[in-house]
């Protein structure tokens, strides 16, 4: 008894000596090097037009001008994050504030993590167990994964309002995993507000509390449990959208958020597939491709959810994926979020056939992007195609991880029905 | 006889006509003023007026018709169009002609008050404005679209008398081209409108080669309502046509035989024989400033023929302003009347004179090539000092983002000055207002903030441009900057002009200093506007539109395939299933050809 404890206080430990090596050494980059910050804003692979740190500044300036922030071309992020921002001692004066929030979300972030590891749910869902589950990662290597990845650093002192989102999306899986779904749909409609396209994750995000529910409260008709948490959600964005009303005004909130997200009015060069595709498309098929884009973002949601419906978490960690290579606006801070996810599945790690290929890609474009990009943009010795070549490379590299991993999970399910196949060679049909 | 009759009763006609015509008049001045380092600057002014009344009833008298009518459909009460080119050296040529007002930045510049209910009605009344005008005057003022279009809230005062307007229902659109190329095109249609049509009086002087050779010029059509004080006639509407350019007296008088510069005989060179190194084989330039010795046919390449007969006999035609002491000479037919001050004359024209030439030698007294400094100033009337000096260029570098600093300096040792800064810029500059900052160069000033009001107005993507305007002061003797931050987006690659690496023009900033009024308000004296500045964006390859579809398709083909074929297929063990193989393909092929060659094939029966 007292061994459990006392090993239950180590590892309880052991997290908070994590949470503040990471607070810590995020808060010295921040002060040691003050112009890191900036420069990592100014990053195209950081910010985008939807969630840049900039641009929020510029907005709040704007709302505390009493000018409409949507009124313009710049601001592009929800409305309910600038009387946030504007709680905050002023940026510009005491900018140390800012610091302790972005740290706080990605502590709070990490430690959603942590805990969804630690519930065992990638190894074994309600309605499957892996035969290979014992090789997992515990919470405090996942935490830490997440905490220390590079690109999660950077996202955090870049100050991209996509850490947001981040965090809103983990804890509602950790909400759906610990059977509060109502928790889980208030969160997933959070995320949905401040960055739309986690309305994608719905579906399976579904699944999962569904499974998930608590054993005396549960619903045993999944379509009256879909629709009672579809209400959830709808009426939790209802107020959001409410009270953003009540804040900005006007509903001219809704084009310039998430219509630019739709349309892509903003073409800054970005790591994802879709700014140079419609840099160059020609303008009577603008929109057809803009349709097929959104189709085809949206195609994966259906398909996967029903393929997986043993593993919901799988299908939200591989949509996750998805959303990183082609949503409108990604940024490597789409990449840490997918990254620490995939770090859940360990366990299936040694079906998957080309992670060498992919590390070295994710390797490869994470060096060569930046370079290229100031060839194009600084130096002048290189035109748009150099930093274009490289975003199809990291889409590419993104998607063969997304697919590798697909493959794993499923062969992962299958060998439960065939053990004699473990290790044999397979084909599929 | 009948001649004779005839030669009266137009007399007669004519005196009835200037009887009738006292509010219409018209007339025509130019005046002359040698600015130092051998420039010239050369304004013309052309003036007529038509009572309102006339003009409402399609009696246009002096005033062009063809842009009467363009007024009146498209409702304006009041035009200002502006045609630019160069840039004024305030530093060495001082404060400008008529304090700023009659002139343009760069390229196009138009802004008019217009009568219309909505600002809807507004907006379609402008585009009939900029599209007729567009066709009158050659330019490419139908591309002053909503992008390019401001209301600007502080910068611009109606200068015409609008008695029963008000504000509901006046509008003032503002327009500017900064890369619309003047030229002689849009010298002709100006000339046009003239009554005498650019054959006689002063405006025979003007010709495309000079005017677009000149350093700096200007061309100015202002349309406004005057009214005389209550009671005391009827209120006129009045077209005054500018023209002011500066030009360059060594550039202007050398096509003349010599139409290739050449270096200059060593004998022929002016050298400053201060200089230590000054010696036979060594040569400063000297300043050219005294030399200026050139008469009208030499800059101009014509003279003056004759006087425009429908011109008010009261206004001088020509005007120079030389010091008294300067000799001048002129052909026969005119006449030189100094004035009280002492440093400008002017000259009248006898009506029958066909060619009236003005000559102003090299000063007499002074051997030309052995000038010192203090007697240098006296041959010429010296530059009054403008209010301010504004520089204005881009910091930064690469085509990502970039800022805009302003340096404003205010040469008044006691005035502080205060004014309207105002930029209209394109849309895809983004802004970052949250960035703009004003500072005094050596330290914060302890007392009022430099910015005291800002109006702005943010640009949307395709739709608008940013309209800014800060009114702000500058104490004396002192430089601020005004510096702020703006990100340059990419366009889609049909938006970029042919030229697409030359960049893109940015319009020039307008600055109103406002001066204090005896009422206690303030107006606008004197305006100046920057240099126009060239933004480069980011570019696409405009070669592979084709190239970027196929690859970023094939990228999401490939995952979209890879993936499903993961979800779609079954798996099996590697010897399960049904066999794919080369062998197996062949067979699949060979069996049915058999088949048909053994038809086709006549076998033994």
């Amino acid at each position: 008894m007292n061994g459990i404890n006392g090993g239950k206080a180590t590892t309880v430990g052991r997290t908070a000596g994590l949470y503040i090596g990471a607070a810590v050494l995020r808060l010295a980059l921040f002060t040691l090097f003050p112009g890191l910050p900036d420069l990592l804003t100014g990053r195209v692979e950081i910010s985008t037009p939807v969630t840049s740190f900039k641009r929020l500044q510029e907005g709040l300036f704007l709302y505390n001008h009493n000018v409409s922030p949507y009124d313009g071309g710049v601001y592009h992020q929800a409305p309910l994050l600038l009387p946030l921002f504007a709680l905050l001692p002023s940026f510009a004066a005491l900018p140390v504030f800012t610091y302790l929030l972005y740290i706080a979300i990605d502590l709070l972030s990490a430690h959603a993590l942590f805990q969804i590891a630690e519930s065992g749910e990638p190894g074994a869902s309600a309605l499957y167990t892996s035969p290979r589950r014992d090789k997992r990662w515990g919470g405090f290597v996942i935490a830490a994964l997440f905490l220390f990845n590079p690109f999660t650093i950077a996202t955090c002192i870049g100050r991209p309002t996509s850490v947001f989102t981040t965090c809103a999306i983990l804890h509602a899986v950790v909400k759906a995993i610990s059977g509060a779904p109502v928790g889980a749909m208030v969160a997933l409609a959070f995320a949905a507000y401040l960055s739309m396209y986690p309305l994608l994750l719905l579906p399976p995000l579904l699944l999962l509390s569904y499974d998930r529910q608590l054993p005396g409260r549960a619903t045993k008709s999944l379509a009256q449990f879909a629709a009672t948490n579809i209400g959830v959600v709808a009426s939790v964005l209802g107020m959001l959208f409410s009270m953003s009303f009540l804040i900005t005004g006007s509903w001219e909130f809704l084009p310039s958020t998430y219509g630019v997200q739709l349309t892509l009015s903003d073409l800054a060069p970005n790591v994802g597939l879709w700014w140079y595709f419609f840099v160059e498309m020609f303008d009577s098929f603008r929109s057809f491709f803009l349709a097929v884009f959104w189709l085809h973002l949206s195609a994966y949601v259906g398909a996967l959810t029903v393929r997986i419906r043993r593993q919901p978490l799988v299908v939200l960690t591989l949509l996750l994926g998805i959303f990183a290579i082609f949503k409108p606006y990604p940024s490597i801070s789409d990449m840490s979020l997918f990254l620490a996810a995939v770090s859940l599945y360990r366990h299936v790690f040694p079906l998957m056939r080309y992670t060498f290929l992919v590390a070295s890609i994710i390797m490869y474009t994470t060096f060569l992007g930046p370079a290229f990009y100031h060839l194009w943009i600084y130096a002048g010795s290189g035109n748009a195609n150099f930093f274009y070549a490289i975003t199809l490379v990291w889409g590419l590299g993104l998607s063969l991880l997304v697919c590798d991993l697909t493959f794993a999970v499923l062969r992962d399910e299958w060998e439960v029905e065939r053990p004699e196949m473990v290790g044999k060679e397979i084909r599929q049909i | 006889m009948r001649q004779l009759l005839s030669f009266s009763l137009l007399s007669f006609f004519s005196l009835c006509f200037a009887v009738l015509t006292a509010a219409a008049d018209y007339h025509e001045q130019l005046v002359l003023r040698p600015l130092p380092l051998s420039a010239l600057l050369a304004s013309f002014n052309f003036r007529s007026n038509t009572t309102l009344s006339a003009f409402e009833a399609h009696n246009f008298r002096f005033f062009p018709r063809s842009l009467g009518q363009i007024l009146q459909h498209a409702g304006t009460r009041e035009l200002h169009l502006r045609f630019s080119l160069g840039r004024w050296d305030a530093e060495s040529w001082g404060a400008r002609p008529w304090n700023g007002a009659r002139e343009g930045g760069t390229g196009v510049e138009l802004w008019a008050w217009l009568e219309a209910d909505t600002d809807e009605q507004a907006d379609h009344q402008w585009l009939t404005l900029t599209n007729a005008l567009s066709g009158l005057f050659c330019a490419s003022l139908n591309f002053i679209d909503g992008t390019r279009t401001t209301r600007p809230v502080m910068s611009f005062q109606p200068e015409g008398d609008h008695p029963n307007a008000t504000d509901t229902n006046t509008h003032l659109l503002y327009g500017v081209l900064p890369h619309e190329v003047v030229c002689t095109e849009n010298l002709t249609p100006f000339l046009k409108l003239l009554p005498c049509k650019g054959k006689a009086g002063i405006a025979s002087l003007l010709d495309g080669h000079k005017l677009f050779d000149a350093s700096w010029q200007s061309m100015a059509i202002d349309v406004r309502p005057v009214c005389p004080p209550e009671g005391e006639g009827e209120c006129v509407l009045e077209i005054e046509q500018t023209i002011d350019m500066v030009l360059d007296i060594e550039r202007s008088k050398r096509p003349r035989g010599n139409p290739i510069p050449r270096p200059l005989p060593g004998h022929e060179l002016h050298c400053d024989t201060s200089k230590p190194y000054h010696s036979g084989d060594t040569c400063f330039p000297a300043d050219s400033t005294a030399n200026q010795d050139w008469s009208l046919s030499q800059v101009f390449g014509k003279t003056i023929k004759g006087i425009c007969p429908l011109t008010d006999p009261n206004v001088p035609p020509v005007c120079l302003q030389v010091p008294d002491s300067r000799s001048v000479y002129i052909s026969n037919g005119g006449l030189e009347k100094k004035n009280q001050d002492g440093m400008s004359r002017c000259f009248e024209i006898e009506p029958e004179t066909t060619n009236f030439e003005l000559l102003l030698p090299r000063p007499e007294d002074l051997p030309a090539d052995n000038l010192q400094a203090g007697q240098q100033v006296e041959n010429i009337v010296k530059p009054e000092t403008p209010l301010l000096y504004a520089e204005r260029s881009f910091t930064g570098h690469g085509q990502e983002r970039g800022g805009v600093q302003t340096i404003l300096r205010n040469p008044s040792p006691d005035k502080e000055v205060e004014f309207i800064y105002m930029e209209s810029l394109p849309w895809f500059m983004r802004i970052y207002l949250h960035t703009i900052q004003a500072r005094i160069e050596g330290g914060p000033s302890d007392h009022d903030p430099l910015v005291q009001e800002v109006y702005y107005r943010p640009a949307v993507d395709r739709a608008r441009g940013t309209q800014l305007e800060v009114r702000m002061r500058v104490p004396p003797a002192s430089t601020v900057f005004l510096t702020y931050d703006f990100e340059k987006s990419i366009l889609r690659y049909t938006e970029y002009p042919p030229d697409a690496n030359r960049g893109f023009d940015v319009a020039a900033a307008v600055i109103t200093i406002l001066s204090p009024n005896k009422n206690g308000t303030r107006s606008a004296t004197y305006n100046l506007r920057t240099t126009s500045l060239l933004c480069s964006l980011p570019t696409p390859d405009f070669s592979m539109p084709y190239n970027v579809i196929i690859f970023t398709s094939t990228a999401i083909a490939l995952a979209f395939g890879g993936m499903f074929n993961i979800i779609v297929r079954r798996f099996v063990a590697a010897d399960e299933g049904p066999e794919v193989s080369v062998g197996s393909l062949k067979q699949k092929l060979v069996v049915p050809l058999r088949r048909i060659f053994a038809r086709v094939k006549p076998g033994p029966r």
